[in-house]
């Protein structure tokens, strides 16, 4: 019977998270068709931009054809986000899996 | 040769050297404060969901040798997830550098799941040994299945702070399966053995 109900509470757990979760934390990661990466602006300039605008970058790099940032915001809060790396448009920021903002279509 | 293979020293070094391997790594330099969160939370959830399998599986396949091996060192699995665990809290601390960092992401679902999946741990491992064994009694018991809850929220924390939902379900199927399997075994014996005084 026990096992029973620590099957059901991981069933439970499991419907709990997915209902949470949005179709590209599901896959893990935001989406960039960005073309060849020799049409990509520098990562730096990206690093460069974010601290002009008050960010702390920890880590930049490349992932899903995006540029994937860690840092802390102008507000304190520390952050994982992706930007496109030709436009360098804000495509998604989350605070350790909550989601802060996501463009839309992203 | 059987003497090195069954010592309890040698079980406990080949727990520690992974974590020994991420503080070297930490301490060159070569692995940073934060990358340090990801193998100590994933090492400690892997501890914790063998030692939590040896039990249901000892269950499922009788008394096997191999699992009589394991059954014994059942105990170093969870003090060791726990040690892990802890080591997990350690560097998310100073990686987020303040108290009022740590307070300021604790009303976040994957930072209080955590949180509260360590506290469950804390209790297990304070008692896991055997002057604690003797004083509890039956009440020991019960102390030790606050790893079934811990192995839930371990499975939430993971599941929402992380990209991804594959690695946390792969990683807990294995137990979700074989609780499954065990309690319809269960269900289907209760249904087949003739029932008493009819």
């Amino acid at each position: 019977m026990r096992s029973l109900i620590f099957a059901a509470a991981f069933g439970l757990a499991s419907a709990a998270a997915l209902s949470t979760a949005t179709p590209a934390e599901a896959t893990g990661k935001v989406k960039c068709q960005a073309g060849p990466q020799s049409g990509w602006k520098n990562v730096e300039a990206l690093k460069a931009q974010l601290t002009k605008d008050g960010w702390k970058v920890t880590k930049a790099k490349v992932d899903g054809g995006c540029y994937e940032v860690y840092g802390v915001l102008p507000t304190g809060e520390k952050v994982e986000a992706y930007f496109h790396p030709v436009s360098f448009e804000k495509l998604y920021v989350a605070q350790r899996g909550k989601v802060l903002f996501r463009k839309s279509g992203y | 040769m059987r003497t090195i293979i069954n010592s309890v020293k040698l079980f406990w070094l080949l727990l520690a050297l992974p974590g020994m391997a991420m503080l070297h790594g930490w301490w060159t330099g070569a692995i940073e404060t934060m990358d340090m969160l990801h193998p100590t939370g994933e090492t400690s959830a892997r501890l914790m969901i063998a030692a939590m399998l040896i039990g249901p599986l000892a269950g499922w396949l009788g008394q096997r040798k191999w699992l009589m091996w394991l059954l014994t060192r059942r105990r170093s699995l969870g003090v060791a997830a726990f040690a892990y665990a802890v080591a997990h809290l350690v560097f998310y601390a100073i990686d987020m550098g303040s108290l009022e960092a740590i307070l300021g992401e604790l009303p976040i679902a994957s930072i209080w799941t955590g949180w509260l999946a360590l506290a469950l741990m804390l209790p297990m491992a304070l008692t896991s040994n055997q002057a604690a064994m003797k004083l509890l009694r039956a009440a020991w018991k019960r102390v030790q299945q606050l790893a079934y809850p811990a192995a839930v929220l371990t499975l939430l924390h993971w599941w929402w702070v992380h990209d991804g939902a594959t690695a946390a379900l792969v990683h807990f199927a294995p137990l979700a399966l074989l609780w499954l399997l065990l309690a319809l075994r269960k269900l289907n014996k209760s249904q087949t053995s003739p029932q008493a005084g009819v």
